[in-house]
């Protein structure tokens, strides 16, 4: 299957190694060009919020971003037409990824993640069930976009990697379990413990800061 | 809470995301369109997701393009 997952991909040491053993003509590789600027480099700010969601560290995502297309030009014709691009650049994204040990960026929702992983497990479908108050929808609202993307960031990786796929690049269940090699179930709970536990986190971020009271946030039915 | 509410609630970010089929879809919107409660978490939802949204819009450094494809021709160098 000449899908997400090239196994070429995986397996090739370096950018350095030839991938075919055949090299492309000028014609090839002038078409290949063209696609390449139309199809993949308007994505380069998707990548590079993408890589900052997985290694939360500029430095480090400006490089993953630079191999990722670098490797995406490489093995163009790998890519299927028609099927969604930014998947097929994340999956080469995530392969690369497995070869880094991203640096912990300092987060002040962090701590509180593995306290929170245990009991959210089972915790998971009965917040789902609580309804939102006004008072939430407007607090939620009105939280600072920098607290939102630190609590995201704070999220246990694989469910941060989901919730962003699905919610910010819009990708498809099944895409996503392409790119990331996991199964659709899996995806689907680790997107619904994801927003729960993020919900759950500005919820109380909106009661410590005051732009909720706790009587509201915790008594609503 | 009544098993169409149960429904909806736990699926509402399938419903969300399309990833239901048109009859599962179709059960959803119409308990919506007639039950208070669910949809103000509906409505929730979709303000929560264009709120997650929002948070994600850092533009890449301005040189990050011109570092990208200096390094595709360097490997179309190579290649040709």
């Amino acid at each position: 299957m000449a899908t997400l997952a090239p196994r070429l991909m995986v397996q090739s040491a370096s950018l350095d190694s030839k991938p075919m053993s055949k090299k492309p003509t000028k014609a090839e590789l002038e078409a290949r060009v063209i696609e390449f600027d139309q199809q993949a480099m308007p994505y380069l700010p998707n990548l590079y919020r993408l890589a900052l969601r997985k290694t939360q560290n500029p430095a480090e995502a400006d490089d993953l971003v630079q191999e990722t297309l670098a490797r995406a030009f490489m093995y163009w014709k790998q890519y299927e037409q028609g099927t969604n691009v930014m998947a097929w650049m994340g999956k080469i994204m995530e392969n690369l990824g497995k070869n880094r040990i991203g640096k912990l960026a300092r987060n002040p929702f962090k701590s509180s993640v593995d306290a929170l992983e245990d009991w959210q497990v089972g915790a998971a479908t009965s917040l789902t069930a609580t309804a939102a108050s006004s008072a939430e929808t407007i607090a939620i609202e009105n939280l600072p976009a920098d607290v939102v993307k630190q609590a995201l960031d704070g999220l246990e990786k694989n469910r941060r990697m989901v919730v962003y796929y699905a919610i910010v690049e819009g990708m498809s269940y099944k895409e996503i379990a392409e790119t990331m090699g996991s199964k659709l179930g899996t995806v689907m709970s680790r997107l619904h413990r994801g927003k729960n536990e993020l919900r759950e986190k500005l919820r109380d971020y909106a009661i410590q800061e005051g732009y909720l009271t706790e009587e509201v946030g915790a008594a609503d039915e | 809470m009544s098993d169409e509410c149960q429904q909806s609630k736990t699926r509402v970010q399938e419903f969300l995301q399309r990833e239901l089929s048109e009859t599962e879809m179709d059960a959803i919107a119409s308990h919506i369109a007639t039950c208070d409660n669910c949809e103000s978490e509906y409505d929730f939802e979709v303000l929560f997701n264009s709120v997650i949204q929002r948070s994600c819009s850092e533009a890449p450094p301005e040189e990050l393009a011109q570092r990208v494809l200096a390094r595709i021709r360097d490997q179309i160098s190579k290649l040709a």
